[in-house]
C-alpha cells in the first residue's frame, strides 16, 4: 500500500514545481490532473478490489476470501476514496486560498514539495523494519480529520478507545464493536430507492468497519462477528419495515454477544476452573479476561492456590490482572518477563488467553505467549488455552512474521518522566558540582525519544506471536475441552455453521 | 571523593591511599552494597586489591604464608558476594600463580637437592623445603626484578624506615651481583649453579645467618647473606606481583581478543540477536561491523538493564572505565541496522534470526552459564528454532563451580524496578520477583568464544583445569586445612 501511496506523491511533486510560478487556474488544472492520475493509479493497482469488495458484500459463500480481501482490498479503497474525496474539496481549496494571497509562499512550497518525498523516504525507512514492512498500518494513528462522515460517533469513540488500548482484548473489542454497531444501525435510514439488506452493509457498515480497521487491525473475533452480521443483514426479508428490521438486528446482536461471549465465558471459566486444584500455582501471562474470570471463580469456589502473573513491556497488562486478583484476595506473584524461567519451576499449570486460535492449531496471542508456552512445555507444565469459539479462525500461520500486528513503536519508549527521574535522584544525592557534571553528558547523550532521528535505529513493537500447537495441551472452548488439532473443526461448527 | 557514589573508580583511587585492611573492608562493603557489581568490575577490583595484599610493604612472604593470606582475603571477598563468581575466579587464579611460582622454585631446588640430599629442612616448611625462592631470581621467566623497585620506592610515604632499608638493599645486590650474567641461561644451568649455592641458600632459613658456609662456595661474603635473605622473600613477591599484573593485562585485552574472532563468526547480511548492554558483545559486533553489514536485533533486558541497553544502542557502549563518559561509537553509526525489541518479542522473531550472541555473567565448568535474566528464554527459543547460540566470555568469567543447585546461583534484584514503590498497595500485597540472572543450561549453548578462541561447551572443563589448581577449586576447603594447621 505504501507503494501505491508514493506514486501519487511523486506525481504531485513532479507537477507542482512546474505549476508553482504559474497562475492559479493553471495550478488548479494541474492539481486536478494529479488527482485523476492518483485515482487512476490507485484503481489500477487495486484493480481486483471492486469486484472483491462486492463479493464481500453479496457473495457470502466465500466468507473466508472476503475476510482476507477485506484487509488487502479495502485498505486502499478506504484510503483512496474517503480521504481524497472529502478532503479534496475542503483541503485543497483552502490550499488555494492560502496560496492565493501570498504568491511568495508558492515557490517555497514548490521547493519544499520535491524534498518532501525524499525526506519521507528515509523517514519511512527509519521507522519500518523491512522484514515486517508488510505489517505496518497505512495510517498509524487514527485522526479524526479525513474520516468519512458516515462514521457514527459511537464508532468514532470506540476507534479511539481501541487505538489507545482502553478497550483491549479480542472479545472486549468484539463486544464493544457490536454495541457501537447497534447504535450505528439505529441511526441508519434506508435511502428511498433501495432496501436495507442491500444498502446497509455496503454503504453504512463498511465505512464504520474501515474506520475501526484504520484504528487497529481487526481482531479475528471482530472479523467473525462482522461476517455473521453481514450474513444476517443480507438474509433479512427486504419487505420488512425498516424499524422492525433494525430492532431485529439489534436483538440479534444482543443475542450474539450474550450467547457467543458472555455465556460462553461463563461456561469456559467454570470448565477451566476445575483444572485448578488446591495447592496449585497457576501461571498466566499478560491479561486475559477469561483467564481472570476463571481464576476468580476458582477462588470463589474455595480452591486454595496461588497465581503467578508474568508481564511484559510495553503494555504491562499483567499488572492490571495482578491488581484485580490481589484485590480479590488471592496470593499473587508478579514477575517481569525476564524472570519467566525462574517462576516456571514453581508453576503447576499455565492458563493462557488467546487473541485467536488458528486453523493449524496454533495460538495467536499477546507477544511473549509463545515463550511462556515453550518454557512450560520444556518444564512439563501443562498449558491450557481458554478461548471462545468466536475467536477461532480459518487462517493458518507458521510463524509470527506473516500474520501479526505492529503497534506504534513509540509505545516502547519509557514514559518521559522516567527519563528526567534519573536526574532528580542525581540532584538529591550528589553535590552541585556533580549535577553540572551529570547534566553535560546527559545533554550530549541521546535518549530513546530521539530514536527516529538515528538513521539505522528501528524500534519494533509487535503485538502478537504464534505459539506452536505442540506446546498446547488443551483448548477450552464452549464446545468443550479439545486438543489444538480440533480447532478447525470447532471453527467450522461455530463460525461457518456447517 | 566527596559526594561521589562509590564505584570501581573511586575504589581504585582509594586503594592508593588506604591501608590494606581498610581496602579489603571497603571492597567487601562495596560488594555487599552492590556498588561494585558485574564480572568485569569485580575482577578488576579483585586483582588490584590482591596486588596490594601481596605487595604489602612490611611483609616478607614465603609461598605458604602468601597462599594462606591470599586465601584468607579471598574467602572474605567471596563470602561478601558469593554470586560474583569473578571475584572467586581471580582469587583462584592468583593462588594458582603463587603455587606455580612456589613449585617452580621447588623444582629448581629439588633438582639441586639431588646432590645435597641432606636438605637441612628447618623452620616451618616441612612439606615444601624448596619454597624459599632462593634461585628464582635467576630464572629466565623472571626479569631482573623490576617489581620490587616499584613496590618499595613507589610508596615512600607508607614504608617505614626499616622497610625502606630492607627493601632497598636487597635489590641492589640482586642487580649488581652476577645474576645478570646468569639470567640468560636455561633452567638446567641455573640448577647446576644452585648446587654450589645450596648451603648458602638454606642458611637464611635457619634462624640466624651463622656464616658457617664454606668459603669455597663462591662469592658469598657475610654481607651478602642478608641480601640473599631479602632476595628470597622479595622474589616470590615480585613473581606473584608479575603474575597479577599479567592477569590485569589479560582483563584489559580480553574484549579485543574475543573481538578478533568476530569475522570468523558473523557473515554479511546476517541477522544477529543479542541481549543486554555487554561491552564484550558490543566490541565483538563493532569489529564485525567494520568489515561486514549485518542486522542486529537487540532485546532490551527490561527491567534491570534496559536503560544501559538503550544507552548502548543510542550512544555506543561505555568505554573501559565504568564512570567515564567516553563511549564507543554506536553500531548504528557504522551502518548497522539495530532493531530494538522488547524481550517478549524474541520468540516471534527467532525464526528469522541467524545467530544469538549472549554475554554471560559467569560461566560454569560444565558449560552452562549465568547471564542476565531473560537469557535462558532467549536461548531456549533459539534452540527450538535451531539457531546457534554463541556466548562471548573472557576466561576470567569461567568458574570452576559445577551447578548443583541452580537456584542458589541466582540473585534477586530490586522489585521497585518492576513496580515503583509509589504503588504501595500493589507493593504490599503482591509478591514481586525480579531475578537478576538466569541459568542457561549447557545444551542450549552451541559455542563459547573466549580470549583463547572458540570452544564447545563440553570442552570448558579443560580450560577450567588449565586455569585453576585443584587445591583452589574449593576455597573454603582450604580454610579447613588452614584451621587444622593452625
Amino acid at each position: 500500500m505504501s507503494e501505491q501511496g508514493q506514486p501519487t506523491e511523486h506525481a504531485k511533486a513532479a507537477e507542482e514545481p512546474k505549476v508553482s510560478p504559474a497562475e492559479l487556474k493553471k495550478r488548479a488544472k494541474a492539481e486536478k490532473q494529479a488527482r485523476r492520475a492518483a485515482q487512476k493509479e490507485q484503481e489500477g493497482a487495486t484493480g481486483e478490489v471492486p469486484p472483491a469488495a462486492n463479493g464481500a458484500h453479496q457473495d457470502y459463500t466465500a466468507q473466508k476470501q472476503s475476510g482476507q480481501q477485506d484487509q488487502k482490498g479495502k485498505g486502499p479503497q478506504a484510503k483512496g476514496q474517503p480521504q481524497p474525496k472529502p478532503s479534496k474539496q475542503g483541503g485543497q481549496e483552502s490550499k488555494q486560498e492560502r496560496a492565493g494571497p501570498s504568491t511568495q509562499s508558492m515557490p517555497v512550497r514548490g521547493k519544499a514539495a520535491p524534498t518532501a518525498p525524499s525526506k519521507e523516504q528515509p523517514k519511512k525507512d527509519n521507522t519500518v523494519v523491512e522484514l515486517l514492512s508488510h505489517l505496518y498500518p497505512v495510517q498509524r494513528r487514527p485522526n479524526l480529520i479525513g474520516v468519512s462522515k458516515d462514521v457514527h460517533p459511537a464508532v468514532l469513540a470506540l476507534g479511539l478507545q481501541i487505538s489507545t488500548y482502553e478497550i483491549c482484548g479480542s472479545s472486549a473489542r468484539c463486544v464493544a464493536m457490536l454495541l457501537a454497531f447497534k447504535e450505528a444501525i439505529q441511526a441508519y435510514t434506508t435511502p428511498r430507492d433501495t432496501s436495507l439488506p442491500r444498502h446497509l452493509v455496503s454503504h453504512h457498515l463498511s465505512p464504520q468497519i474501515d474506520y475501526l480497521r484504520s484504528c487497529r487491525p481487526l481482531a479475528e473475533s471482530m472479523g467473525n462477528a462482522i461476517r455473521w452480521l453481514k450474513k444476517l443483514i443480507v438474509e433479512l426479508d427486504p419487505d420488512k419495515p425498516e424499524h422492525e428490521a433494525k430492532d431485529l438486528l439489534c436483538e440479534e446482536i444482543d443475542r450474539f454477544v450474550h450467547e457467543r461471549i458472555t455465556v460462553t465465558d461463563q461456561a469456559i471459566a467454570s470448565s477451566a476452573r476445575n483444572q485448578i486444584r488446591n495447592g496449585s500455582a497457576v501461571l498466566t501471562y499478560a491479561k486475559s479476561a477469561i483467564v481472570e474470570k476463571t481464576i476468580l471463580q476458582a477462588h470463589e469456589q474455595g480452591t486454595r492456590f496461588r497465581v503467578i502473573v508474568v508481564d511484559s513491556r510495553p503494555l504491562l497488562e499483567g499488572k492490571r490482572l495482578a491488581t484485580s486478583l490481589m484485590r480479590a484476595g488471592l496470593e499473587v506473584q508478579y514477575v517481569p518477563f525476564s524472570g519467566l524461567a525462574h517462576v516456571m519451576k514453581d508453576a503447576t499449570l499455565v492458563l493462557l488467553g488467546a487473541h485467536s486460535m488458528l486453523s493449524n492449531g496454533r495460538l495467536q496471542s499477546r507477544v511473549g505467549t509463545a515463550s511462556v508456552a515453550l518454557r512450560a512445555h520444556k518444564t512439563d507444565v501443562p498449558v491450557i488455552v481458554c478461548c471462545e469459539s468466536v475467536k477461532f479462525s480459518g487462517k493458518v500461520a507458521l510463524d509470527s512474521i506473516v500474520l501479526n500486528e505492529i503497534a506504534p513503536p513509540e509505545e516502547l519508549l519509557l514514559s518521559s518522566p522516567a527519563q528526567p527521574a534519573v536526574h532528580p535522584t542525581a540532584v538529591t544525592t550528589a553535590t552541585g558540582k556533580e549535577v553540572s557534571e551529570d547534566d553535560e553528558p546527559a545533554a550530549k547523550l541521546k535518549s530513546l525519544h530521539d530514536w527516529s532521528s538515528i538513521a539505522n535505529l528501528r524500534l519494533l513493537n509487535p503485538v502478537y506471536d504464534i505459539t506452536p500447537a505442540e506446546y498446547i495441551r488443551m483448548v477450552i472452548c464452549e464446545y468443550g475441552s479439545v486438543p489444538p488439532s480440533s480447532v478447525p473443526v470447532v471453527h467450522r461448527l461455530a463460525n461457518e455453521g456447517m | 571523593m566527596v559526594g561521589q557514589t562509590p564505584s570501581l573508580t573511586t575504589f581504585l583511587k582509594s586503594l592508593k591511599q588506604n591501608d590494606i585492611e581498610t581496602s579489603i573492608e571497603l571492597f567487601i562493603s562495596l560488594l555487599k552494597r552492590r556498588q561494585i557489581k558485574n564480572s568485569r568490575p569485580c575482577a578488576i577490583a579483585t586483582t588490584h586489591l590482591l596486588l596490594r595484599v601481596v605487595a604489602e610493604p612490611k611483609r616478607k612472604w614465603d609461598a605458604q604464608k602468601l597462599i594462606d593470606r591470599v586465601g584468607h582475603v579471598g574467602r572474605r571477598l567471596v563470602a561478601a558476594q558469593p554470586r560474583e563468581m569473578a571475584v572467586g575466579n581471580i582469587v583462584r587464579r592468583v593462588l594458582g600463580v603463587i603455587r606455580e611460582v612456589a613449585e617452580r622454585d621447588e623444582d629448581s631446588l629439588t633438582d639441586s637437592e639431588f646432590s645435597g640430599s641432606a636438605s637441612p629442612i628447618t623452620g616451618e616448611f616441612k612439606q615444601r623445603p624448596g619454597l624459599p625462592t632462593r634461585f628464582s631470581e635467576f630464572s629466565p621467566l623472571h626479569g631482573a626484578a623490576a617489581m620490587p623497585h616499584n613496590m618499595h620506592s613507589g610508596r615512600p610515604g607508607t614504608a617505614d624506615s626499616m622497610n625502606v632499608e630492607f627493601g632497598g638493599t636487597p635489590q641492589r645486590p640482586g642487580l649488581m651481583s652476577s645474576n645478570a650474567s646468569y639470567a640468560g641461561q636455561g633452567p638446567s644451568g641455573t640448577s647446576l649453579f644452585s648446587i654450589l649455592q645450596h648451603p648458602q641458600g638454606r642458611s637464611p632459613l635457619a634462624t640466624p645467618p651463622t656464616g658457617t658456609q664454606s668459603p669455597a662456595m663462591g662469592p658469598s661474603p657475610s654481607r651478602r647473606t642478608t641480601g640473599g635473605e631479602a632476595n628470597e622473600k622479595l622474589d616470590i613477591k615480585a613473581e606473584v606481583i608479575d603474575g597479577i599484573k599479567e592477569l590485569q593485562d589479560e582483563l584489559d585485552v580480553v574484549d579485543s581478543q574475543i573481538a578478533e574472532s568476530a569475522l570468523d563468526h558473523i557473515h554479511s547480511n546476517e541477522i544477529v540477536l543479542t541481549h543486554t548492554s555487554s561491552q564484550t558483545v558490543q566490541k565483538f559486533l563493532l569489529t564485525a561491523a567494520r568489515k561486514r553489514k549485518f542486522t542486529l536485533f537487540h532485546a532490551e533486558a527490561y527491567p534491570n538493564n534496559h536503560e544501559a541497553t538503550h544507552a548502548t544502542i543510542l550512544n555506543g557502549a561505555q568505554g573501559e572505565e565504568e564512570d567515564s563518559d567516553e563511549r564507543w561509537k554506536p553500531l548504528t553509526s557504522l551502518g548497522i541496522t539495530v532493531i530494538l525489541i522488547p524481550d517478549s518479542a524474541v520468540f516471534a522473531l527467532m525464526s528469522r534470526i541467524n545467530k544469538v550472541i549472549l554475554a554471560p555473567h559467569a560461566v560454569l565448568a560444565n558449560g552452562s552459564l549465568l547471564a542476565a535474566a531473560g537469557a535462558s528464554t532467549i536461548a531456549l527459543a533459539a534452540k527450538t528454532h535451531h539457531v546457534p547460540v554463541v556466548v562471548l566470555s573472557g576466561v576470567y568469567k569461567l568458574s570452576p563451580v559445577y551447578p548443583f543447585d541452580t537456584d542458589e546461583l541466582i540473585e534477586y534484584g530490586d522489585p521497585s524496578k518492576v513496580v515503583p514503590f509509589e504503588e504501595a498497595e500493589f507493593m504490599n500485597k503482591v509478591d514481586i520477583v525480579n531475578p537478576l540472572y538466569d541459568w542457561v543450561d549447557c545444551d542450549l549453548v552451541d559455542l563459547y568464544i573466549t580470549n583463547l578462541g572458540g570452544h564447545a561447551p563440553s570442552y570448558l572443563y579443560r580450560i577450567v583445569a588449565d586455569h585453576y589448581r585443584l587445591e583452589d577449586v574449593d576455597l573454603n576447603a582450604k580454610q579447613d586445612v588452614a584451621v587444622k594447621k593452625g
